[in-house]
């Protein structure tokens, strides 16, 4: 029937017996009419969808270590990931709804990298997987084992064992990485930073005959951060790290306590000035003072800071990349004490910056006020530390005031910016405070720009958990 | 309250919107009324002519203001109304501490203004607050000859519309007989046109529900892959067979002249005995907004009954033009409140207002249905049609089940303990996280070939799946 009706025509003939006693006795648009009818009923009531044997259903959904966070909390917290524009900064949410002890409903947000807090890894994971064969197990990572872990759980694990137990992770790395295509061994070998000694140098030296540039040269800054030459330096007029030595002027200074200084020469073309920048990416730092004849500490206090700023960004972009944890920390100190703008500098330490020092670094550009958008570059930072003393210590707080009492839409937006980062950075009590000092400076109470404060605020206090 | 009555009437459009308001200031109208002294902001919300409730927001301070409903006239007389209440009764106003997310969403978005003395808008000089009362008065002298008058024609005028639809249901059988005889292929591939030529017919006769349902024929069946599309058409087609048939054998029958003529007014359902009403708990399920070809946008919310020990659902029914424009939600999904629900009369009542809303509820976990032992999902579904072949969607709620995607990636319900049994496709992409998750409960709407999801619950809470 349902043939003849697609094709068009009469199907009373092949109708079944009961069905014409009920069709029959009209005239033929009518007994069609009347078949259609009960083939309408009978296809909703007695049929049944046919569905697929090859219908597949993906592995739950692993619970996280974290409870949920409570509902009464999802409409500021749907709030507050609306606003936000891209992922980074919603990933930034979720990590401040860690650092109070919750997770996010799945449906809310869904972890879209590796860079979201740990508690997360299990997701991260689950999305990974397609055929939902394998499972993240729970128990240690060993050789044996190191399949039946999705790359995100792996890189978790191998990162805790390089904080616990360093030797056991690189025998690892060193095992299982030549097995690994380059992006993951580059990864893997990323992991080292954690940790880092002398005993991982003979590993990593091991690496300079690795296939892929990019593991070559990270094994290479690792090695610097060490102290340790990739290669040695021939002084030849090819010689990059002798290239790059002769855009640094070495001087001496003082009447009574005379000490050696190192200031960056004069350019004379963009040209120049390009070369100097490609040089100061492909040298590490242990080689450059090496040339000089000096010490890491000695050529971080011996620099100029202030005579130029692009040399003071590219001398701090290598000591972020191969200088030793000892350097790095001399020079964030050196220019949190310069003040002023190579203060902020710091910025391209950030990465690699112990937690207190990045603290400092959010403190300073909250006092210096100048270049307040700059927190808004800060990566890596905790949430839930800033206080309301760090706010009023300097004159971040005016400036907040005054740019949402202004008509500037440029300030507006920069303050939009500024208010969600301190959203994420504040204690719930800061967050609380500042709100209603922005609303009183003429914020709307209801401006999304305040949605991360709010979620944050309403995060607070002995009633969170129930 | 910052209101005076010549405020109010120099804002006031005109004298009619000064009329109207006057007849929303009864106490009555507005199920909730609130302010909030701090932010200068009063709101309610009112039952209107619509199923959902307009909700209303003035800011007192700058008179700014914001109505859902769909009037071109600024401020409305919802508006008005408020501002009235405001201004001779502001005790009916219960202080609130905070403000909803509606009202916050409206703040969120728009631009303060300076406060602007208000002022009378040229031509509408003759608004007088007076006359609004005045008129309300004289309408209610009734001259008894004049009421006979009016009750004659309009069963005159209901005779012409049974006749004309009478008409107009003989031009659609004949029409279905020409679609059968040509071939439902060919009706497949051409019902655009011939939905929209039978549609135009169907309204000139005064049929306008049934053209209304015919114009989306064409939509419904784009939405299924190209193999299903002449069963759908069978029974498509054969469902209008079967309601036009029922409205022969009964014309005056409230549900089937509703299906295929016009509505009954909402005062009507309210005051009709046959109306079944429901005091209890609901809960909002999701919300269905479409335009449809005729011009308009049905706006749909489906409601649970949380007090009922089976699965009871509700349809709060909205059209208004698609011209007015996107409109504010009256609800959001996962609300919940305590309401008298009375249901348009009909053989499964589903369409209903809502005559009485008493206070709102924290939202929570679905009671524990009892959802039998018949393993059949679609029992329900098999019962409305039985009572009313006619209805197109059936709302369900499911067992225990989970998602899962065939090898064309197409999405399909199934219960977690007949991994053979039935299982149901879905409408449209799914969220891939939703295919890791167990389904506890899922409420769904079933349109004879596809699943809508509306909300579930699952071990991570409440889903909203609209």
């Amino acid at each position: 029937m349902r043939d003849c009706w697609i094709t068009g025509g009469a199907t009373f003939d092949l109708a079944p017996a009961g069905w014409k006693a009920i069709a029959g006795g009209a005239s033929p648009d009518e007994q069609e009419r009347r078949l259609l009818a009960i083939a309408a009923q009978a296809l909703d009531v007695a049929l049944r969808p046919a569905a697929p044997t090859t219908l597949k259903r993906r592995p739950p959904l692993p619970r996280l270590v974290l409870p949920i966070l409570p509902a009464r909390f999802r409409p500021l917290l749907r709030a507050a990931l609306k606003h936000v524009a891209d992922a980074r900064r919603k990933t930034r949410v979720a990590a401040l709804v860690a650092s109070r002890g919750f997770v996010l409903h799945p449906m809310d947000w869904m972890p879209s990298d590796q860079t979201c807090p740990d508690v997360y890894a299990p997701w991260v994971d689950w999305q990974a997987s397609v055929d939902g064969e394998r499972h993240a197990p729970r128990e240690k990572l060993t050789a044996e084992n190191w399949d039946e872990f999705y790359p995100a759980a792996r890189r978790l694990a191998l990162a805790d064992m390089r904080r616990t137990d360093p030797t056991s992770a690189r025998m690892l790395i060193e095992a299982k990485a030549s097995g690994e295509p380059a992006e993951v061994r580059l990864a893997l070998v990323e992991l080292m930073r954690f940790g880092l000694s002398a005993e991982d140098a003979p590993f990593l030296k091991s690496l300079s005959a690795d296939r892929s540039g990019k593991v070559r040269e990270l094994a290479g800054r690792l090695l610097a951060r060490l102290g340790e030459h990739v290669r040695p330096s021939d002084g030849g007029p090819d010689d990059p790290v002798a290239e790059l030595a002769a855009f640094i002027t070495e001087g001496r200074s003082g009447f009574i306590r005379r000490r050696t200084i190192y200031t960056p020469a004069k350019l004379k073309s963009q040209a120049q000035e390009q070369r100097r920048a490609e040089l100061f990416e492909i040298c590490n730092l242990v080689d450059l003072i090496e040339r000089f004849n000096t010490t890491e500490a000695e050529f971080i206090a011996g620099w100029q800071f202030g005579a130029d700023n692009k040399a003071d960004i590219l001398i701090a972009r290598m000591v972020a990349a191969s200088g030793s944890e000892a350097a790095l920390a001399q020079m964030a100190d050196t220019l949190v004490a310069e003040g002023g703008k190579p203060a902020l500098f710091v910025l391209h330490l950030m990465p690699r910056l112990d937690s207190r020092r990045k603290r400092v670094l959010i403190r300073l550009i909250l006092k210096e006020t100048t270049y307040l958008g700059m927190i808004n570059l800060a990566e890596g930072i905790d949430a839930d530390w800033l206080e309301w003393d760090d706010l009023t210590n300097g004159q971040a707080l005016a400036a907040l005031r005054s740019a949402a009492g202004g008509k500037d839409d440029a300030a507006r937006r920069g303050l939009d910016d500024v208010l969600e980062t301190i959203g994420f950075l504040a204690t719930a009590t800061t967050a609380a405070k500042l709100i209603d000092d922005m609303v009183e400076a003429g914020v709307p109470p209801a401006a999304p720009s305040l949605g991360l404060l709010r979620l944050n605020a309403s995060l607070a206090g002995p009633g969170t958990n129930t | 309250m910052e209101f005076d009555l010549k405020t109010i009437e120099a804002l006031a459009p005109d004298q009619a919107s000064l009329s109207a308001a006057s007849k929303l200031t009864k106490r009555t109208n507005w199920p909730r009324l609130e302010k909030h002294e701090q932010q200068a902001l009063i709101w309610g919300e009112c039952q209107g002519s619509g199923s959902n409730p307009y909700r209303v927001v003035v800011d007192t301070g700058d008179h700014g203001y914001k109505c859902t409903c769909p009037s071109r006239k600024f401020p409305c007389k919802h508006t008005l109304a408020l501002m009235w209440i405001a201004a001779t009764a502001p005790a009916s106003f219960a202080a609130a501490n905070t403000t909803p997310e509606w009202v916050n969403d409206w703040l969120g978005r728009r631009r303060k203004t300076t406060p602007q003395p208000a002022q009378p808008v040229p031509g509408a000089e003759a608004k007088r607050i007076g006359e609004a009362a005045q008129a309300d008065e004289s309408t209610a002298v009734e001259d008894i000859a004049a009421e006979e008058r009016r009750e004659a024609a309009q069963r005159k005028r209901a005779e012409s519309t049974r006749e004309a639809v009478s008409a107009g249901l003989d031009e659609l059988d004949q029409w279905i007989a020409d679609q059968l005889r040509l071939g439902l292929s060919g009706f497949v591939d051409a019902s655009s046109d011939r939905c929209r030529r039978i549609a135009a017919r169907l309204v000139d006769m005064k049929a306008a529900a049934l053209a209304g349902r015919i114009d989306e024929i064409p939509s419904r069946l784009m939405g299924l892959r190209s193999e299903e599309r002449s069963d759908a058409a069978i029974r498509e087609l054969g469902k209008l067979v079967l309601l036009a048939k029922a409205w022969r054998a009964a014309p005056d029958d409230p549900e089937l002249k509703r299906l295929v003529s016009t509505s009954e007014p909402r005062e009507q359902v309210l005051s009709s005995p046959d109306a079944r009403q429901v005091e209890s708990l609901w809960e909002v399920l999701g919300e269905k907004i479409e335009s449809r070809r005729d011009g308009l946008v049905s706006h749909s919310t489906w409601l649970l009954d949380l007090k009922s020990a089976t699965p009871q659902f509700a349809l709060l029914l909205d059209f208004f033009p698609a011209s007015a424009g996107r409109r504010s939600n009256a609800f959001a999904p996962g609300d919940r409140f305590n309401a008298r629900l009375v249901f348009y009369p009909s053989r499964m009542p589903l369409r209903a207002l809502v005559a009485e809303r008493t206070g709102e509820v924290a939202p929570g976990a679905w009671p524990d249905f009892a959802f039998g032992t018949a393993k059949d999902p679609l029992a329900t579904h098999a019962s409305h049609q039985d009572a009313a072949p006619w209805i197109a969607d059936c709302p369900l709620m499911l067992p225990p089940g989970a998602i899962l995607l065939d090898d064309r990636g197409t999405a399909w319900w199934q219960a977690e303990d007949e991994p053979q049994g039935i299982a149901l496709p879905i409408a449209g992409a799914v969220d891939q996280t939703l295919l890791g998750l167990d389904l506890a409960a899922t409420a769904a709407l079933w349109n004879g070939a596809r699943l809508e999801l509306l909300a579930a619950q699952s071990e991570f809470g409440r889903l909203d799946l609209a």
